[in-house]
């Protein structure tokens, strides 16, 4: 006997609007303290003396916000809007959903306030101390639950690619972030790693180089799995080839880590591992880029109706190069050359700028309007927001490339007495002027942000979020 | 009637390059009359500026200036000369070769002419290396190349004869294959001086 039929409830797309907007917020302010922190290192004396101006506090304050901030905000809420509609269900425990949002966005907050403050667990991108790390994992398990169980409940069978790369994010962070972060806390603001020495490090770039696997890249590769078939009005190219580089790219990106440790005190081994493993794993990232590159190929006449088009087609290029530089810089003989320079620093950002922002500028722009039931306020807006975009990251990348060549060759200059010959001034002197190049880049790329922000913020003005509805099941549209 | 560009053309190529795209786009140009009438000149520029740079003023690279013995200079010249000509070859095959996929104009002289047009600002622009200093020529040459992908947007689409919209993807894929390109560049660079070929360094 069939069962009593459940009332249809429209998708829950009020909270994708809140975490949109949050996102959008959150890139303009972490993009400005980037800035500042460029425009520190022309002008050191810029922070007033204050503490908590300080490069080393402002710096962290910039990467947590944009990449916590900007990039989990943004993938919380396409996560959510996606596996709704790749399951055809609303969320499940859209209540939770919301305490994730708040939670979210108050640990954002307070975590920045407290790196100002100096609280500071010394690891790189896991620099918040141990009552956000509590805090932070309880949110993302109820991200989890929520995102799990909607999937669950789904009433399309197959799982769709996107769910498995948002899946995987969700699983690898988790685990990440609980063992990276395993310590002894000694006051409220202090704790001390339960790793001792060489071991904390490979904990760490295991922990380091996975987040920019698993959330900066594959994260990011749901989202285009899902906006990018849509955007173009064409399924994936090669729906096949998306499985086998899910699979190929959880399976390589995990070993990558101790990359970020050449040279270091670790068995050599375990570098030579790291590095085979980084050469691996541009099979599968290059199999998603001729997957994304020859999806949109096919649908040219897109990118006359959708603005946020061009933004896709430009991330996967510098995706492209993102993926390739990443494992050229794992080997050793470049490592030597690139580590701890300024080509690691726009290596990052060829990947943040260029491909992470640009593919959440392009989703934002075909969602933000969907969400508003309207058209985008300026699509001209969105075109000088690309012609900033592009430029400021081309500027970015080329700068710092000069610089890190230029640093490089300057530290391992030797005198007659096989001595360092160049000092920290001379180095810093010399570099003054790739800084300033970098202010500019950065300033150029933030303009863009700005703009998208006022373009999104007069489109969702006053308009309350359109109400999409599952549609219905195939039997019941026989009948 | 197939028509050709030549570096007598400079003048437009630089500074009314629509014109210049339009103009071609009607034609169908021949790849040994666009390779000597232009390329191979704009081609020269570059290796020759840096050869009377570095001999009258030394590399300033960031603290003081490196002077090399003149058969250096002129061995870094021909080598930048013949990379230079790498370059250009295999980004106008790969362009010819890319244009089947986005149904554009796939012949081998409309992609050296459009290589060649979008990339002169670049070896014009390259009159800095006579003033050797790493940062002058990056003030110089980065917002030229900033330009030069410009053109390449807009260019490509109307000499392709293809859409705005396939030529944008297009030169998307060509900016894409140029930043690996250049990162290989670096890349390969570096290990060469790790091995010992280039400046002398303490590895």
């Amino acid at each position: 006997m069939p069962a009593a039929a459940e009332p249809v409830r429209a998708y829950d797309d009020r909270i994708v609007r809140a975490f949109t907007v949050a996102a959008v917020v959150w890139a303009v302010l972490g993009m400005a303290a980037g800035v500042w922190v460029a425009a520190e290192l022309v002008w050191p004396t810029l922070d007033f003396g204050l503490p908590q101006l300080s490069f080393g506090r402002l710096r962290t304050v910039h990467t947590n916000v944009v990449l916590f901030g900007f990039g989990v905000s943004a993938l919380i809420g396409t996560g959510l809007y996606s596996v709704q509609r790749t399951s055809h269900v609303s969320l499940y425990l859209p209540k939770l959903a919301w305490f994730v949002f708040y939670a979210w966005q108050l640990a954002i907050m307070l975590g920045a306030i407290s790196l100002m403050a100096g609280w500071n667990g010394g690891k790189e991108y896991a620099e918040l101390e141990w009552p956000f790390d509590i805090a932070i994992a309880v949110v993302w398990v109820a991200f989890a639950v929520v995102f799990f169980g909607t999937l669950a409940r789904r009433k399309v069978n197959p799982i769709y690619i996107s769910n498995w790369f948002y899946g995987a994010l969700i699983i690898v962070v988790a685990m990440l972030h609980i063992v990276n972060n395993l310590a002894m806390p000694a006051t409220l603001g202090k704790a001390y790693s339960l790793y001792p020495g060489a071991q904390d490090a490979i904990v760490q770039w295991w922990y380091g180089h996975n987040a920019v696997g698993f959330l900066l890249t594959g994260g990011f590769l749901g989202m285009v799995y899902y906006f990018l078939p849509k955007q173009a009005g064409r399924p994936i190219w090669s729906y096949r080839l998306s499985i086998i580089a899910f699979w190929a790219f959880v399976y390589t990106y995990i070993w990558a880590g101790p990359h970020h440790l050449h040279y270091n005190a670790v068995p050599e081994w375990v570098q030579s591992l790291g590095m085979v493993m980084s050469l691996i794993l541009l099979a599968p990232s290059w199999a998603t880029l001729v997957n994304g590159v020859m999806t949109v190929s096919s649908a040219p006449q897109k990118l006359k109706t959708d603005p946020g088009l061009k933004f896709i087609v430009l991330a996967l290029a510098f995706y492209g190069l993102a993926t390739f530089e990443g494992p050229m810089m794992a080997i050793r003989s470049v490592n030597i050359m690139s580590h701890f320079t300024e080509w690691t620093i726009g290596h990052v950002h060829s990947g943040a700028l260029g491909w992470n922002a640009l593919i959440t500028f392009g989703t934002f722009y075909f969602l933000v309007p969907r969400l508003a039931g309207r058209k985008l306020h300026s699509e001209r807006l969105a075109t000088v927001h690309f012609w900033l975009a592009l430029a400021g990251v081309m500027l970015y990348v080329l700068a710092m490339w000069g610089a890190g060549i230029t640093q490089s060759l300057l530290w391992l200059t030797l005198d007659d007495f096989g001595e360092v010959r160049y000092g920290f001034i001379e180095v810093m002197a010399a570099l003054n002027p790739y800084y300033l190049l970098r202010l500019v880049a950065g300033l150029i790329f933030l303009a863009g942000a700005v703009l998208m922000a006022a373009n999104f913020w007069l489109t969702l003005r006053g308009a309350s979020t359109e109400r999409a509805y599952p549609p219905a099941p195939i039997a019941e549209v026989i009948a | 009637m197939p028509r050709s560009v030549t570096v007598l053309q400079l003048g437009d190529i630089l500074f009314r390059p629509s014109r210049v795209f339009a103009r071609l786009a009607e034609s169908e140009p021949d790849p040994t009359r666009v390779f000597f009438g232009l390329t191979f000149w704009l081609i020269l520029l570059p290796p020759l500026f840096t050869y009377f740079g570095t001999s009258s003023h030394g590399w300033l690279l960031g603290v003081e200036p490196i002077i090399l013995p003149d058969e250096i200079v002129v061995a870094v010249s021909i080598g930048y000369f013949v990379l230079l000509m790498f370059g250009f070859v295999t980004t106008a095959l790969v362009s010819a070769w890319m244009a089947r996929t986005y149904n554009a104009e796939d012949s081998l002289g409309m992609s050296f002419a459009l290589v060649s047009i979008v990339g002169a600002p670049l070896a014009v622009g390259s009159i800095v290396h006579l003033y050797p200093h790493a940062f002058a020529n990056v003030i110089v040459l980065v917002p030229i190349l900033i330009w030069t992908v410009y053109l390449l947007y807009r260019g490509l689409p109307v000499m392709l004869r293809t859409g705005p919209e396939r030529g944008m993807l297009m030169a998307s894929a060509l900016v894409g294959y140029l930043l690996v390109a250049w990162v290989s560049l670096i890349g390969i660079t570096v290990v060469l001086w790790g091995l010992g070929l280039g400046p002398d360094m303490g590895i």
